[in-house]
């Protein structure tokens, strides 16, 4: 792999062997010789070229992994504890610590590197050109490409006369100085010509608009046609008759001051919409998945049938109604919005939690026989009233089972960080943490089932040995040493115990399979 | 297993002990008022108090209380708690207001209210009342369109049935026969129910839900419907006529009540109403003429029964009580149609007659303004049309429309209107006036001759309301000053009464910018509007807000002309793309659906932290009905006095009769008018005490004690003389300052003794007293 490379070498042009040298990450450096003669020059500056290509690119993507495992250490204390437990102390290789690491981030990275926020476009950015006068009785407008990105972004259409033109019609000069020119660019001048090709954007634009106008608001509240309950029939009132708004009722003035607002509502919408695309995306997909239900209701409303009114009522009509008229500091405290409780399975909660019991299968014939035997056992069921408690009795010994009562204090156990020392419990916190990340390793490595995990799978068993001998016994002769109980790392190593005998039954398994 | 159950049962116990002892029971002046929060603010308490009185006082009464404050629900509280207290007093409340989405809102707070109570009552501690043996209602406007109308007109109208008796082949609608069979004796059972709840209800019984509704208004304790339901004569007739006197009725959002009133007395006819007219004539001589050779009988028995008089009519509404048409007044009764229009022939001749008249009328080159009995003794002498035969136009005009059995109503509207006008220019010799204008007064050059038959007097409509109903209470948070509404709707209220908000902090900051930073004033006085530098510095301004002010911001011109005049002049100077650094700009077209959009992505921005500007316009849509919360405005900025356009002939008139009639000047009513409108426009930024924006007037003429005075107490009590008259650069500086202090955190605890309180800090003695003072009588 010469992904690591840094850096690399070539030979002078006068000297006899044509050679390319290669200045690896780790200090190392391979030297390639080209030995076919006359095209050897030839190849070894086409490889040179390519790998100049390449290499900032690989360098990059070492880099990043690199600052990425370096970032992640940072920002993680207790993987950093783990990664010198393991690795410092040589339990497992770097590379075992991070394989599985990063595989579980590189996930959790490409989803984000998807949702990396995209940079907004600023409102202005027309305003950002600004036009200078060259001295010579014409104007220089400066574009960036970012300008160039925020107005393709902003004017999909204008992009897309871009594309139609480049480079075949005009350059892109050219291009760009036809675009400040046309009344695309200054929207209070009236468009004259039709030669010019923008005027289809402009007409483009408009139909957007419309369509953006004629799709309606989703929220109810903001929607002015439906604001008035309007019941004066048209020739009623005091308000003026609407004047027939044709263009030629109106000053060319006017014609071009609702051009400005027009477009300035277009343009605001427009950036918006920009730096909301995926949202775009998505409530589209919503509309689009809306739109057959409301094709189902039509037809269920012609034949009659009975409908829930909260159907009439979008749900976001209510939910901006409900907003509208809540008074907060009214309401009492917040305390009693419960977070509704979502039960899987009702009839846990209402048992308890029962201890998980080893999975014992019965049969259906089982349950009929239990059954029956507990139906003969309450047939013949006959309670001993002498020897029942009195309720007064029967009652006290209830409170005293029950929490806070008098048997339930726990008896003497004291908690654990009452007993052990800080220094101790950080430590066996560190081992936990240490012998989790090992026990996920290896349990991760069930079902066996290629040759890799095999491998991998004996790898991991010698690690939890290693971890054993070197992390678990010291410290358990040291706590002997301060005379605690032993019983604290019990529950690891019944945990190691238990990986063991996993390990075993798979290994005496595996050679039965051999044998 | 026992632990679990504990916890159930101190789950169960919760419950109950928070529905039953942490909602509010009031004593309000004796009156046990359950209030469905666990708080309450001092002034609605207040607000209650005044409620109540003007309540036993069986008056009228006008009450401002800002906008987030929870008047509805006060309003609902306590009037539902004197329902129960005195059903004989008391026995219907109809809830007027303005906009659906507002009128949806009502609706849904009734619904909080009243289910909480019902879990009270369930739970059957301490309560006698039981909510749920009573029927609440809602009732949100019909909307159904032309077509629907018509066709179902076609379905159900009175001769269709009847055919349908002795032709089963001829369609009937369904749901209103099964409606008609059943539907009047079953009870709908108790609950509430919006439009889409009836509509529900009448598809599972099978009835019309139209008529379903209009039945349903009858019998339900609560009603939520639009102004126009009550106050326009032409459908109050029809859904409001048999509502009970002893109603209390709530005009909510009250401030531009009287334009609504004068908006339904009035008429406007253009050539284009007159030309359809003609053909609707034309229409109903065939039909005529085809009915006289077929069935001449049916003509002969109409002309029978308007020989008789509309006795059966009259004495429907003998009845008391029902509300009288302003379009057919109650003396129009007490006489039989004049023969000269007696016959179908006679009449559409007439019509014809009248037809031509207004023709010609609209012919002219000059505008002409007169009074209603110049233009009666106009027509007397062109045309020799009596008044009498005009009054009786549309009564007789639906009685023929009746007769011939014409089922598509829909298309005669233009000849229905025309009916009304002669109606009503016949009928009123007061309050109205004609205005007849050749063309528009921007293009002088375009003929659109239009006949304006404007009302001037906002009383005449809704008198009627005033007369018959014990209770009328109008409110909303911008009423100031309180005593002008009295005067031009012309009633003697019990009560009238500002509340001021009571706050923990000052979450509103009004300050008057007069001044540019280069001292030139800032105003859009009609001489200096278009000035070059009053342009800039209100550019100027908007930028240095845009710098400063996090999320929304607002800014309403004073007219449309001029907002699109100042963003093209703001465009060239390229203040424009300034702003565009730091806010999107939005701006309000006359597109209602674009318009709609823009304030969608407006909103859409504010939400996603990029922070937008919108620019709109005072006395539009946007400032009527739309609200600002939180961080949708974080400031208004008021571009200039929104006085309404002076040269309008109708305004002018209108002023005219206020000074001749009511003694208003006519500067004070365009201040009165200018100021609540602004205070509409600004106010509707603070939609509570959590909120928090700054209000910006820029214009120095605010600074005037006759504009200032006319701001609501809730607003001028924050306007200090420090505020007055400030320089750009001084208001960002106080701007800066204002919003930094109230982005700190701020909780319920600060509030609570303050603007909030418990039941205990309630019944205190100073607190009471305090609360006293909230209420200034006017």
């Amino acid at each position: 792999m010469i992904s690591v490379g840094s850096g690399q070498k070539i030979s002078p042009d006068g000297k006899a062997k044509i050679q390319l040298q290669l200045l690896l990450h780790t200090g190392e450096s391979t030297t390639f010789h080209f030995a076919n003669g006359s095209t050897a020059l030839k190849d070894r500056d086409a490889t040179k070229e390519l790998l100049q290509q390449l290499l900032p690119k690989f360098k990059k993507k070492a880099n990043k992994e690199l600052e990425e495992k370096n970032r992640m250490l940072q920002e993680d204390p207790v993987l950093f504890q783990l990664y010198k437990d393991l690795v410092v102390s040589q339990v497992i290789s770097a590379e075992e610590f991070w394989a599985n690491r990063l595989s579980l981030n590189t996930v959790e990275h490409s989803l984000s590197n998807n949702n990396k926020q995209e940079v907004g476009i600023s409102a202005a950015f027309l305003a950002d050109i600004r036009p200078q006068t060259d001295g010579c009785n014409g104007l220089r407008y400066n574009l960036t490409s970012d300008i160039i990105e925020s107005i393709f972004r902003t004017y999909p259409t204008v992009k897309q006369k871009y594309a139609e033109n480049i480079p075949h019609n005009m350059t892109e000069k050219e291009f760009w100085t036809r675009f400040f020119q046309s009344h695309y660019f200054h929207r209070d001048r009236i468009s004259t010509g039709q030669q010019d090709i923008f005027s289809e954007c402009a007409k483009q634009d408009e139909k957007g608009l419309k369509s953006m106008v004629t799709q309606g608001v989703k929220n109810p509240m903001v929607d002015l046609l439906s604001l008035e309950d309007k019941s004066l029939d048209e020739g009623y009132g005091t308000a003026t008759v609407p004047t027939t708004s044709n263009s030629s009722n109106k000053s060319l003035r006017e014609n071009s001051n609702s051009a400005i607002i027009k477009r300035f509502n277009h343009h605001s919408a427009m950036v918006l919409a920009a730096g909301l695309r995926s949202h775009i995306i998505i409530s589209m997909c919503v509309i689009y998945r809306e739109a057959p239900s409301d094709q189902a209701s039509e037809t269920s409303s012609t034949d009659g049938n009975s409908r829930d009114s909260d159907f009439f009522q979008p749900p976001l009509k209510k939910v901006k109604l409900q907003e509208s008229i809540e008074y907060d500091d009214l309401q009492g405290d917040s305390g009693r919005q419960t977070i509704a409780l979502n039960l899987k399975k009702s009839d846990r909660y209402s048992h308890g939690p029962i201890p998980l019991q080893s999975q014992h299968y019965t049969t259906s014939q089982d349950i009929i026989n239990s059954i029956s035997i507990i139906q003969h056992e309450m047939r013949n069921y006959k309670p001993r009233l002498t020897q029942v408690m009195s309720s007064n009795a029967a009652s006290s010994a209830i409170t005293a089972l029950s929490p806070g009562g008098l048997l339930m204090q726990g008896g003497g156990q004291q908690t654990i960080n009452q007993l052990v020392p800080t220094d101790v419990q950080s430590e066996l916190k560190h081992l936990y943490t240490a012998a989790g990340e090992l026990l996920r390793h290896f349990w991760s490595c069930f079902p066996v089932n290629t040759p890799f995990l095999e491998e991998k799978v004996v790898k991991m068993k010698s690690n939890l040995e290693r971890f054993q001998v070197t992390k678990l016994r010291p410290f358990q002769e040291k706590i002997q040493q301060q005379y605690l109980s032993t019983n604290l790392t019990g529950h690891l190593e019944e945990m190691l115990q238990a990986a063991y005998s996993k390990f075993q039954v798979w290994q005496t398994r595996r050679m039965m399979r051999k044998t | 297993m026992i632990p679990k159950l504990c916890y159930f049962l101190k789950l169960l116990v919760f419950i109950i002990l928070n529905n039953l002892i942490l909602k509010l029971k009031l004593n309000i002046d004796g009156l046990l008022v359950y209030f469905p929060y666990d708080y309450i603010y001092p002034e609605q308490y207040s607000y209650m108090l005044e409620l109540k009185r003007t309540l036993d006082a069986k008056g009228h009464g006008v009450l401002e209380m800002p906008s987030g404050t929870g008047k509805t629900i006060s309003l609902l509280s306590l009037i539902v708690a004197y329902q129960k207290a005195y059903p004989l007093e008391v026995t219907k409340l109809v809830y007027c207001s303005r906009t659906v989405p507002e009128i949806e809102k009502v609706f849904n707070i009734i619904y909080i209210f009243i289910t909480h109570c019902i879990i009270n009552s369930y739970f059957k501690i301490a309560f006698q009342i039981h909510f749920s043996s009573v029927k609440y209602l809602s009732f949100l406007a019909l909307r159904f369109g032309k077509e629907v109308d018509g066709k179902c007109h076609s379905l159900t109208a009175s001769y269709i049935r009847a055919q349908h008796h002795s032709n089963p082949s001829q369609p009937v609608c369904q749901f209103y026969e099964e409606f008609d069979a059943v539907g009047r004796q079953v009870p709908i059972p108790p609950g509430i129910y919006n439009l889409d709840d009836l509509k529900d209800f009448g598809r599972r019984k099978g009835w019309c839900p139209y008529f379903l509704a209009r039945y349903a208004i009858l019998h339900a304790n609560i009603v939520v419907y639009s102004y126009h339901y009550l106050l326009d004569p032409k459908i109050a007739d029809l859904v409001s006529k048999e509502l009970a006197k002893k109603s209390v009725v709530v005009f909510d959002e009250a401030h531009n009540i009287d334009n609504v009133c004068i908006d339904s007395m009035s008429v406007n006819i253009t050539r284009r109403t007159l030309d359809r007219c003609q053909t609707n004539v034309e229409t109903l001589q065939n039909t005529i003429s085809r009915i006289k050779e077929t069935d001449a009988a049916k003509l002969r028995e109409e002309y029978s029964r308007l020989v008789e008089g509309l006795k059966e009519a009259n004495v429907a509404r003998e009845t008391d009580m029902y509300l009288s048409n302003p379009v057919l007044p109650d003396e129009i009764l007490q006489e039989a149609v004049p023969g000269s229009i007696r016959t179908a022939e006679h009449f559409v001749g007439f019509m014809k007659r009248f037809l031509e008249y207004l023709k010609a009328r609209l012919r002219i080159h000059h505008v002409v303004q007169e009074s209603a009995p110049q233009f009666l003794k106009d027509i007397y002498e062109k045309v020799c049309i009596d008044r009498k035969p005009l009054r009786f136009c549309a009564e007789r005009l639906r009685s023929l429309l009746r007769t011939l059995e014409i089922a598509d109503i829909a298309d005669f509207s233009a000849i229905t209107l025309i009916s009304h006008f002669a109606t009503l220019v016949s009928t009123y010799s007061k309050g109205f006036t004609i205005i007849i204008e050749p063309f528009e007064d921007r293009t002088p050059t375009i003929a659109n001759p239009v006949l304006h038959f404007s009302c001037m007097d906002p009383s005449i409509a809704i008198k009627p309301v005033f007369g018959r109903f014990q209770s009328v209470i109008i409110t909303s948070g911008t009423l100031s000053p309180l005593d002008i509404y009295p005067r031009i709707l012309d009633f003697r209220p019990v009560t009238v009464a500002s509340f001021t908000m009571t706050l923990a902090r000052t979450c509103l900051c009004p300050l008057i910018v007069g001044r540019g930073n280069d001292q030139v004033a800032m105003t859009s006085k009609f001489e200096t509007r278009e000035d070059f530098a009053v342009i800039r510095n209100y550019g100027n301004l908007l930028l240095e807000m845009s710098a400063i002010v996090p999320d929304g911001i607002v800014a309403f011109f004073t007219s449309y002309i001029y907002m699109e005049n100042i963003v093209a002049s703001w465009y060239e100077q390229g203040i424009l793309e300034n702003i565009q650094r730091n806010k999107l700009i939005f701006i309000e077209t006359q597109d209602a659906a674009e318009t709609s959009m823009a304030l969608e992505k407006y909103q859409e921005a504010c939400e996603n932290g990029r922070g937008a500007i919108l620019l709109s316009v005072a006395r539009g849509k946007v400032s009527e009905g739309i609200d600002f919360v939180h961080h949708y405005g974080r400031a208004v900025i008021m571009f200039g006095v929104p006085y309404v356009y002076t040269q309008s002939r109708i305004l002018k008139a209108r002023l005219e009769y206020l000074r001749d009639q009511f003694q208003i000047r006519e500067n004070d009513f365009l201040t009165f008018d200018a100021m609540r409108h602004a205070a509409q426009c600004v106010g509707r930024a603070i939609r509570g005490k959590t909120d928090y924006g700054l209000m910006i007037f820029a214009d120095k003429r605010y600074a005037r004690a006759d504009k200032r005075g006319k701001l609501p107490r809730w607003i001028q009590e924050h306007l200090t003389d420090g505020s007055l008259n400030l320089t750009i650069d001084e208001t960002v500086q106080l701007g800066k300052h204002f919003l930094r202090q109230m982005a700190q955190p701020f909780r319920q605890e600060d509030q609570l003794g303050l603007s909030l309180l418990t039941l205990e800090q309630l019944q205190s003695e100073d607190m009471l007293q305090k609360i006293a003072q909230i209420a200034q009588q006017a």
